[in-house]
């Protein structure tokens, strides 16, 4: 299982599970080319899984930074970071489109309609789920694991890996929550990055989830339905190797 | 003020902690006035007195958690406070500590016990570190010395929540050691343990002292304290009262206070 | 312990040469030497099919890359004001003319004709099956007070249907009248289901008959029917002098879509063996000459 999930990203290869995947959709006639859903797969899950890393060393650093310092104003940065918990993802896909659009102040960096400007809409909605939970994860730590590391002559740092590795599992929570975010939502991918497919059906800036709401917007509801399982079977699997990594934790 | 006589010692250089007119508060509560004290490598300091006189707070001093509010704490006549970051923490890193709670991290044994081994290092040798951990284990002796001063040698791949509330403060103790500190600070190590491990405890006690570390162990046990230590300080509301050795304390105290304590008159 | 440390260390890092390759080199792949076309078109257009078929002909003609970029109508006209399409196709002539004369676009050509219909519930409970023009239809509907669902959302179809009531001289107001605020797609399946009449590009209603309880009543010009059903389309660059576009690339495809062999292309296509469009260019009175809407 382990050794299959990197191929399952490398949306150019010829993967394992596309086997399992073609054995259990057999069953269904798909009116798709072939290697389209491999390709939005691979749209979705590089999109999504480069959003959450850039979100992750974003928020636990200010995680840590937010749980163990006292500052003023403290609390009203709590309240922003919960708030921004549930920003609505087509206002943040309206947000990054003012940035990147040719009329926008970044318009010259061409974003418009990209997979990078995906990661950044993404990255905004996941990074606080990241820092909001790992926030809770890491101030329930035991104060007094933090004096051993700092008695025993640890710089700063170092007490700030022994809480990250204390914290470790509700981290992963953490991580899980902020792809579970990104990898379903619709919203700011369809905005910012248009839906687009080559001329032989491989995707440039079409998911999973946008694919998904074409299939429904045509009326074809149960190939909806069976992309949106083919989502959810994604997501288990990537919880599924997360959690065994953890071992006995759970 | 008696000086403990010297058992062999390891390192050339002599000296100690002293404290010099010591006095800590938070906000307007004063915890410590006017403390004095020395300790030299090789002898066992016992830090009597009743919960709440400040025995926490002047152990956490001289850890360096935080400067005392007046007075001066030296380390081998070194004010640490006057030394960059950098080099306090090398001066914390030449003391170990034991808290009333074990608080092990979520890992093996083994890997408690290294933890003070492994601070020291750079980014670069940490990545090192963790590319050949993945392949291999690696041996660190100090680690296992320590744990065998506390007789846990067969546990050390054994995960930490596995351990009972005796054995694990008891690894707590070994990763006090294993850095090959010059000082052990101590406080009340003992007071949640049954008496086997309580035993154990105090023989790692005094297998350390007797390598050349000085101990200052806080303790509410009298008996503990006249087992262990060389000389006695007891504190009485943030003062102390009395020091000397161990004989003198307990049996021909020079403060009347001191007497009513240790007979148990004075109940806190 | 180990072996699986390793397997995931393996994995962390195909995974991230997988990503920097899936990123970096898609991107690369996309752009040909004579570059890229965004095209704006709506959901309607795109759903249709049509694209495909025309893009790809485009494509291996010209060795130009198309990129197409649905949404609905406000949508498409709104990238093509903030210069992220290169050209707009619609098909809502009042929203065109406002997107010319405010600058935005330039040099309108009409490529294509397509037409709407008007279906409803199979028992026909307005009794529209007898009538012939689509504001005869709109007029009996108010007043059998039936079922109506509009897209309610200022697209072609939503303009052309507000057009109708207005001739109709019947008032779309009252509980049988509502909106869905959707696409062609999610309006047609949701007027299957609640039983009510709308009005439907023919493209799409062909495209979904199949899935949705809906039969024909009023046909629009392509198959000779009401010519007030006609919906013309409109393909327009966007202005050069307003935003960074490629200007070149966009007159070219509108002279395909214009020329012999998009015009042939239009007229082939069909859904489901039933025709959709009729190409402009090929009529008997073609209109070559640079619209400019006029001043009213």
């Amino acid at each position: 299982m382990i050794e299959t999930v990197p191929l399952l990203v490398d949306a150019g290869a010829v993967f394992d599970a596309s086997v399992l995947f073609d054995a259990s959709v057999g069953l269904v006639d798909l009116p798709f080319r072939p290697g389209y859903i491999e390709s939005i797969i691979g749209v979705s899950l590089s999109v999504s899984l480069t959003a959450v890393a850039l979100s992750t060393l974003v928020g636990l650093p200010v995680a840590l930074a937010v749980g163990f310092t006292e500052f003023p104003g403290k609390r009203l940065v709590v309240a922003l970071i919960n708030t921004g918990m549930g920003l609505p993802s087509v206002v943040v896909g309206l947000l990054v489109l003012f940035a990147v659009s040719n009329a926008g102040p970044l318009g010259s960096l061409d974003l418009v309609f990209t997979r990078e400007a995906m990661v950044i809409s993404q990255f905004v909605l996941a990074t606080p789920v990241v820092t909001g939970v790992s926030l809770a994860a890491v101030t329930g730590v035991d104060d007094g694991l933090r004096d051993v590391a700092h008695a025993m002559g640890g710089t700063r740092l170092d007490v700030a890996l022994a809480t990250i590795s204390e914290a470790r599992s509700g981290i992963a929570t953490a991580i899980l929550a902020g792809l579970g975010r990104a990898i379903s939502e619709v919203g700011s991918v369809l905005i910012v990055g248009g839906n687009i497919v080559r001329a032989d059906g491989t995707s440039v800036t079409r998911t999973l989830t946008t694919a998904i709401q074409l299939e429904a917007r045509q009326g074809r509801f149960e190939i909806a339905l069976l992309l949106g399982g083919v989502l959810v079977a994604l997501v288990l699997v990537i919880n599924g190797v997360v959690l065994r990594l953890g071992g006995r934790r759970y | 003020m008696a000086h403990a006589t010297a058992h062999h010692r390891r390192r050339a250089r002599s000296t100690g902690i002293s404290l010099s007119n010591v006095s800590h508060g938070f906000g307007r509560t004063t915890v410590l006035e006017d403390v004095s004290l020395r300790v030299d490598r090789g002898e066992t300091l016992a830090l009597i007195g009743p919960s709440g006189t400040g025995k926490t707070t002047l152990l956490r001093l001289v850890a360096c958690f935080e400067p005392p509010v007046a007075g001066d704490i030296r380390f081998e006549n070194e004010d640490p406070w006057s030394l960059s970051t950098a080099d306090r923490l090398a001066a914390r890193r030449r003391l170990g500590m034991v808290f009333q709670e074990p608080t092990l991290f979520d890992t093996t044994v083994r890997r408690n016990v290294s933890y003070g081994l492994r601070l020291r290092v750079g980014w670069r040798e940490r990545l090192r570190r963790w590319v050949t951990r993945l392949v291999d284990t690696p041996s660190m002796p100090a680690v296992d010395e320590a744990l065998e001063t506390v007789g846990l040698t067969a546990a050390a791949g054994r995960p930490a929540d596995s351990l009972s509330g005796g054995e694990a403060q008891r690894v707590a103790f070994a990763r006090a050691l294993a850095p090959n500190p010059d000082f052990l600070l101590l406080d009340e190590p003992t007071s949640d343990l049954d008496p086997r491990n309580t035993a154990v405890i105090e023989q790692a006690i005094g297998t350390a002292s007797d390598d050349g570390l000085g101990v200052v162990i806080a303790t509410h046990d009298m008996q503990q304290a006249e087992r262990v230590a060389d000389r006695v300080a007891v504190l009485l509301d943030g003062r102390l009262i009395e020091v000397g050795s161990t004989d003198a304390v307990f049996t021909d105290p020079d403060d009347r206070r001191t007497r009513r304590f240790i007979t148990g008159e004075l109940i806190y | 312990m180990s072996i699986q440390r390793r397997g995931f260390l393996t994995g962390v890092g195909i995974t991230a040469v997988s990503l920097a390759g899936c990123l970096g080199s898609a991107e690369a792949s996309d752009s040909s030497a004579l570059g890229t076309l965004t095209v704006g078109v709506t959901t309607s257009t795109y759903d249709s099919g049509l694209l495909d078929v025309l893009h790809s002909a485009f494509e291996s003609t010209y060795g130009v890359t198309v990129r197409a970029i649905a949404g609905g109508t406000g949508q498409t006209l709104t990238r093509g004001e903030r210069g992220d399409v290169d050209v707009v196709m619609a098909h809502a002539r009042s929203l065109e003319d406002a997107f010319i004369e405010s600058g935005h676009g330039i040099n309108r050509r009409a490529f294509a004709d397509g037409d709407f219909v008007i279906a409803g519930p199979p028992d026909d409970p307005a009794g529209i099956a007898d009538l012939d023009t689509a504001s005869e239809a709109f007029a009996r509907i108010a007043t059998t007070e039936s079922a109506f669902l509009s897209r309610g959302d200022n697209s072609g179809t939503h303009v052309k249907e507000r057009a109708i009531w207005d001739d109709s001289e019947a008032d779309p107001a009252g509980a049988w009248y509502t909106e869905s605020g959707q696409g062609m797609g999610e309006t047609l399946v949701q007027a299957g289901q609640r039983g009510a009449y709308l009005l439907s590009v023919r493209g799409n209603f062909i495209a979904l008959s199949d899935r949705v309880d809906l039969d024909l009543f009023v046909e629009g010009p392509v198959t000779d029917g009401d010519p007030a059903l006609d919906n013309p389309y409109g393909v327009i660059a966007v202005n050069p002098a307003r935003h960074d576009v490629e200007y070149e690339l966009a007159m070219l495809y509108v002279g395909f879509l214009t020329g012999q062999e998009g015009q042939q292309i239009i007229e082939e296509y069909t859904i489901d063996g039933q025709p959709v469009f009729y190409p402009d260019g090929l009529s008997e009175d073609p209109n070559f000459d640079q619209y400019t809407p006029s001043e009213e």
